[in-house]
C-alpha cells in the first residue's frame, strides 16, 4: 500500500512519506468481579505526508480501500496553505535498523479463553468482601509500515498487553480507590501477577486507616505512579516543539546543571518487551536512546523531522504519527534513574525504602488533576488521590483532605534519595524519589 | 444504509444487536505561534456491534472496513457466547424509536474552504500574539466536523444522526525570564461556521491575562469561603457530582448505591442540579443517545436532595429505574458508557446577585475560569485560570495557580449562595472516561459561594 501511494506522490509532488498501521485488539472486562463483555476492535489506516513547492501537507484515511490519488490531492492542497519548511526525508539506513523483539508470539496467539482465565485468576486473587474489584485484559497486535520518496523502508509487528487491576472500597462516605496495571509487549509472567496483586494489596492495606494530614513545607515520596505531576513539567520542557517556540524553561540550558547530579532521565526506543519499543520511527528515522538529562546536566532534546529541520539539528527518532493528522514528537520509553546503583526490584515496600527517616511527611501515590495546570512552568498543585502519612519512619495511615504544592525545577534540584521499587508505569520507568520542602496544605 | 444494517440485523443469531455506523468529515486547522502547524481535511469512518445473549454477556466489535459487517456481527456473537454470566444483563424497555434528527448546521462546514477557515483562526491567533512581546508562544486550533450516525437494532428502532460541530480554541504563553503563565480560551458548539466569527476579544483577553499573572503572586494553601465564576462553577458540578450520578458508579455496587441512595440530602435547600441532552443548541445536546434513547432533562438534586441519576438502558434495568438517554460513545471505536450531556447548577433566587455573595466575605477567594477538572468520585480537583482574593466584601489582587481540593459530601453542602445569573458555558476539549475522551459536554452554572473550601499551595 504504502508503495503504492508514494509512486502516485511521486510524479506531482517534490517527496512525500507514509505511514500505514493495521491494529487488531482483544479486550476482556470484568465489572465487579463477574466478566461481562468481550470485544475486539480492528483497524487500518495510511497517513500521507507530502512536500510540494517547498511546504508541507498531511492527509489521513481510514478508507478500507484508500484511493491513492484522492489523498495525494488532499494532502497536495493541504501543503498550499503550509508553511515553508527546509524539510528532508532520510534515505535508505546505511546498516540494517537495529534489531529489537517487538512481537511476541505467545502475546499475538493468545486466545480468548486464555485472557479470561487470566482476567479471572486476578478477579480471584483481589476479592474482598468489602472491596469491589474491576479487571480489564487489552491484548494488541500492530503492523506498522513507513517509507519515503527517498528509498527509507520500514516496516515490523509488534505485540502489547496490558492489564489493569483496580479496586474500590466504599465504606460510609468514603470512597477509596486502589489502582494498578501490568504493561509488556510480551504476557505477564506468574510473577509479574502475583506482583500485581501485591502492589494493589499493600497499598489497601496502608490505606484502611485514616488519619489527620499535616501541614507545612514537608519531605515527601512519590511513588512511581505519584511521580506524574513532577515528570510532566520536564517532559513538556525537554521537547524541541517547547525549545523552538521559546516557551520552554530548559531552552538554551544544555550542558548547564539544573538537576540533583545522580538523576539522568534518557528516552529508549530499544528497551527490549516494552511495547512503545520500536526499531524505527513513524518518519523512516532509525531508532536510538536519547541522553536528555546525564546526571543532573541538560543534554539532548527530542525532535521529529520538521522541529529538526527549523532548529537546525538532526531528528531524534521521535516521530509520532497517527492516522490523521502530522507526525509530532513523542517520548517512547522514558526512564528516569538514579545513578548511585540499581534500584529496581522491590516493588512491594510502599515507599520504595525512602522513609526510615522521615520525621513526619507524605507519601504521595496518586494526585488529581496532573496536567491541567500551568504545567510548562513545573508549578504544580493538586489534591491528594492517595496518600498516606509517615510519622517517625513509619506509614500511619492514608490521608484525605490534603493538597501538595511545589516546583519541579526547584525540588529536583536536591533529591533526598532514590527509592528501591524502580518499576514500569505505562512506558515511564522511576523509583519513588524522596523530595524536601513539599507544601502540603490541609483542612 | 438504514437497509444495510438494518438487513445484518436480520441475520444476526445474537437475541439482541445493535449496529452503529459513523462517517465524520472533519477539518482541523492549527497555528503555534506565528506558525501554521497544519491544514488538513479528514473523513473517518467506521462501525460498531453490539450483541447480548441469554446468559451470557457483551460481545462487542468496531471495525474501520464496512465490506467486514455481517463478518463482525457473527464475531461480536460468538463473543458474547464466550462469555458465561451468572447474573443476567438485562436491558429496560424503551419503545422503538424511528426518526431522521438532522440538527442545525448553521452554516455548513464543508462548505468553507480551509484557506478561509485558516484566515479565521490566523485572526485570533494573531489577536492574542498582537498584545505583548512577552506573549512569546500560542496554540491555537480550528476543528469542525459533520458526523453522520445511523443507529439500528434489532427491537426495531432505525436512526439517522447529523451532528454537527465546531471548535476554536487558544492558548497564550507569555514568559519572562523564568516566569511562564497562560492563558485559555475556547468555544466549543453544536453548531457551524456562522457561529464562530466573532471572537477576537475574548482571546486577546486571555492574552492580556497571562501577561498579568506574570506578576501575580502564587495563592497562598489554605482553607477558604470560595467564590466559584459561572465557568468554574460549572466545571465544579461536573466533576465533583456529575460524575458519582453516572449510574454505573452504582449499579453493580451495594456501598455505592446505600451512598447515593435517592432522598438523602446533598446540599442545602439552595440547591439544584441536573442534566439535559436535550437543551436546545448546547454542545451537548443529542436528539438520541447512543442506544437510541431519547434525551431529555433529568433532575439530579431538588432542593438539595439526590432525586435522580443518569441511566443507559442496562444500568436503568438493574436499578429498575428509567433509561434517561445518556449512554453515549465518543464514536464507533467504543461502546456506549453512561455520560453527562449538558449538566447545571440551577440558578438560585431571581435578582440574587454576585454583590449578596461577597458582601460579608472578610478575607476570601474568588476563582476564575477553568484549566481543567478531574474527580475520583468522592475526592476531586477543580483548577481555576486565574482567581483574585477577597478582602473585606471586595474583589482585590489577582493571584495564580488557584487549584481547589475538594470533598463530595463536605463542599455540595457548604454551597450556601447561589446568585441568580446562570450562563451555559460552551467549552472545547471534553469530558474522558473509560478511555473515552473527549466527549462534547457543556455545563452550566451562575456564581455559587462554597462556605469554606481547600485551596493548594504554599503554606
Amino acid at each position: 500500500m504504502i508503495d503504492r501511494l508514494l509512486d502516485a506522490a511521486r510524479d506531482t509532488v517534490d517527496g512525500a512519506d507514509a505511514l500505514w498501521r493495521r491494529e487488531e485488539q482483544t479486550a476482556v472486562a470484568f465489572e465487579s468481579g463477574r466478566l461481562k463483555a468481550a470485544g475486539i476492535s480492528e483497524e487500518a489506516g495510511l497517513n500521507l505526508r507530502v512536500l510540494a513547492g517547498g511546504r508541507v501537507g498531511v492527509a489521513g484515511t481510514t478508507a478500507a480501500k484508500p484511493d491513492p490519488a484522492e489523498l495525494v490531492g488532499r494532502a497536495r492542497a493541504a501543503a498550499e496553505l503550509g508553511e515553508v519548511v527546509d524539510l528532508a526525508f532520510p534515505g535508505p539506513a546505511a546498516s540494517t535498523l537495529p534489531r529489537i523483539p517487538t512481537f511476541f508470539d505467545r502475546t499475538a496467539n493468545a486466545s480468548l479463553s486464555e485472557l479470561i482465565r487470566m482476567g479471572r485468576l486476578l478477579v480471584e486473587r483481589l476479592s474482598r468482601p468489602d472491596c469491589q474489584v474491576n479487571v480489564a485484559v487489552e491484548r494488541e497486535v500492530a503492523d506498522t509500515a513507513v517509507g519515503n520518496t527517498a528509498g527509507a523502508r520500514g516496516e515490523y509487528r509488534a505485540t502489547g498487553i496490558a492489564v489493569t487491576a483496580d479496586l474500590t472500597r466504599i465504606a460510609g462516605d468514603d470512597v477509596l480507590m486502589v489502582y494498578d496495571q501490568y504493561v509488556g509487549a510480551d504476557m505477564p509472567s506468574d510473577a509479574d501477577l502475583e506482583a500485581l496483586v501485591r502492589s494493589v494489596e499493600t497499598r489497601l492495606t496502608a490505606a484502611l486507616t485514616i488519619v489527620t494530614a499535616p501541614d507545612g513545607s514537608l519531605p515527601v515520596v512519590f511513588t512511581p505512579a505519584g511521580l506524574a505531576a513532577v515528570v510532566l513539567p520536564l517532559e513538556q520542557a525537554l521537547s524541541g516543539k517547547t525549545v523552538l517556540q521559546g516557551s520552554s524553561p530548559l531552552a538554551g540550558k544544555v550542558g548547564e546543571t539544573l538537576f540533583d547530579t545522580r538523576l539522568s532521565i534518557t528516552d529508549d526506543p530499544l528497551t527490549p518487551g516494552r511495547p512503545a519499543s520500536r526499531p524505527v520511527d513513524d518518519e523512516c528515522v532509525p531508532s536510538r536512546a536519547t541522553g536528555l538529562v546525564e546526571r543532573g546536566v541538560v543534554g539532548r532534546f527530542v525532535y521529529d523531522l520538521e522541529t529538526a529541520a527549523r532548529a537546525k539539528t538532526q531528528s531524534t527518532g521521535n516521530g509520532r504519527r497517527g492516522v490523521f493528522g502530522k507526525p509530532h514528537i513523542g517520548y517512547t520509553n522514558i526512564l528516569f534513574r538514579g545513578t548511585d546503583g540499581a534500584h529496581g526490584g522491590h516493588t512491594g515496600v510502599l515507599g520504595g525504602g525512602l522513609i526510615g527517616d522521615i520525621q513526619d511527611g507524605l507519601i504521595v501515590d496518586d494526585l488529581i488533576g496532573v496536567g491541567q495546570g500551568n504545567v510548562i512552568s513545573g508549578a504544580f498543585s493538586h489534591p491528594v488521590g492517595l496518600a498516606y502519612r509517615v510519622q517517625r519512619g513509619e506509614i500511619t495511615g492514608r490521608v484525605k483532605n490534603a493538597a501538595v504544592a511545589g516546583n519541579a525545577y526547584d525540588l529536583l534540584k536536591r533529591i533526598g534519595g532514590f527509592g528501591t521499587d524502580g518499576r514500569w508505569l505505562g512506558s515511564r520507568w522511576s523509583a519513588s524519589l524522596l523530595l524536601d520542602g513539599v507544601s502540603v496544605a490541609s483542612r | 444504509m438504514k437497509d444495510r444494517l438494518a438487513a445484518a440485523v436480520t441475520q444476526s443469531r445474537a437475541d439482541y444487536t445493535e449496529i452503529r455506523v459513523e462517517r465524520t468529515w472533519s477539518s482541523a486547522v492549527a497555528f503555534r505561534g506565528r506558525r501554521l502547524e497544519t491544514a488538513t481535511v479528514s473523513e473517518d469512518q467506521g462501525g460498531f456491534v453490539r450483541v447480548l445473549n441469554t446468559g451470557c454477556g457483551w460481545g462487542i466489535a468496531s471495525f474501520t472496513s464496512l465490506d467486514e459487517l455481517p463478518a463482525m456481527v457473527a464475531r461480536a456473537n460468538e463473543l458474547s457466547r464466550a462469555v458465561r454470566v451468572d447474573d443476567p444483563i438485562r436491558l429496560a424497555e424503551t419503545p422503538p424509536q424511528l426518526a431522521d434528527a438532522i440538527l442545525e448546521l448553521d452554516g455548513d462546514v464543508r462548505g468553507v474552504s480551509l484557506a478561509e477557515k485558516k484566515q479565521l483562526l490566523d485572526r485570533y491567533n494573531g489577536a492574542m500574539l498582537a498584545v505583548s512581546n512577552v506573549i512569546v508562544d500560542t496554540q491555537s486550533s480550528y476543528r469542525d466536523e459533520v458526523s453522520e450516525v445511523w443507529y439500528v437494532n434489532s427491537e426495531g428502532t432505525s436512526l439517522y444522526q447529523l451532528r454537527p460541530e465546531v471548535v476554536v480554541s487558544g492558548t497564550a504563553i507569555a514568559r519572562r525570564n523564568g516566569t511562564i503563565e497562560k492563558g485559555l480560551e475556547s468555544i466549543g458548539l453544536r453548531k457551524g461556521w456562522n457561529s464562530v466569527q466573532n471572537f477576537e476579544n475574548q482571546f486577546r483577553v486571555v492574552a492580556q491575562r497571562a501577561v498579568e499573572l506574570l506578576d501575580a503572586p502564587r495563592v497562598r494553601g489554605g482553607a477558604y469561603p470560595v467564590i466559584l465564576d459561572n465557568e468554574l462553577a460549572g466545571v465544579f458540578i461536573h466533576e465533583a457530582f456529575g460524575h458519582l450520578s453516572e449510574a454505573d458508579f452504582v449499579y453493580e455496587n451495594p456501598q455505592a448505591r446505600d451512598m447515593m441512595t435517592l432522598g438523602r440530602r446533598f446540599g442545602k435547600r439552595v440547591l439544584n442540579v441536573g442534566d439535559n441532552g436535550a437543551a436546545q443548541g448546547l454542545r451537548g445536546t443529542l436528539p438520541y443517545d447512543d442506544e437510541g434513547t431519547p434525551t431529555q432533562d433529568t433532575p439530579l438534586i431538588k432542593e438539595g436532595i439526590l432525586v435522580g441519576r443518569l441511566h443507559s438502558r442496562e444500568t436503568a434495568a438493574k436499578l429498575g429505574e428509567r433509561p434517561t438517554g445518556n449512554a453515549r460513545a465518543i464514536s464507533f471505536r467504543h461502546p456506549p458508557i453512561v455520560r453527562m450531556t449538558n449538566t447545571y447548577i440551577a440558578p438560585g433566587k431571581k435578582g440574587a446577585q454576585f454583590s449578596d455573595l461577597i458582601g460579608d466575605i472578610k478575607l476570601g477567594v474568588y476563582a476564575c475560569g477553568a484549566f481543567g477538572g478531574q474527580t475520583m468520585l468522592e475526592s476531586f480537583s477543580f483548577t481555576a485560570g486565574w482567581g483574585h482574593m477577597i478582602r473585606d466584601g471586595k474583589v482585590a489582587e489577582l493571584v495564580k495557580d488557584v487549584v481547589l481540593a475538594g470533598n463530595l459530601f463536605q463542599t455540595l453542602d457548604r454551597i450556601d449562595h447561589i446568585a441568580g445569573d446562570f450562563t451555559w458555558n460552551q467549552m472545547g476539549g471534553g469530558c474522558g472516561k473509560g478511555g473515552q475522551f473527549p466527549l462534547p459536554v457543556t455545563e452550566g452554572a451562575p456564581h455559587v459561594r462554597i462556605e469554606e473550601a481547600l485551596i493548594g499551595g504554599d503554606v
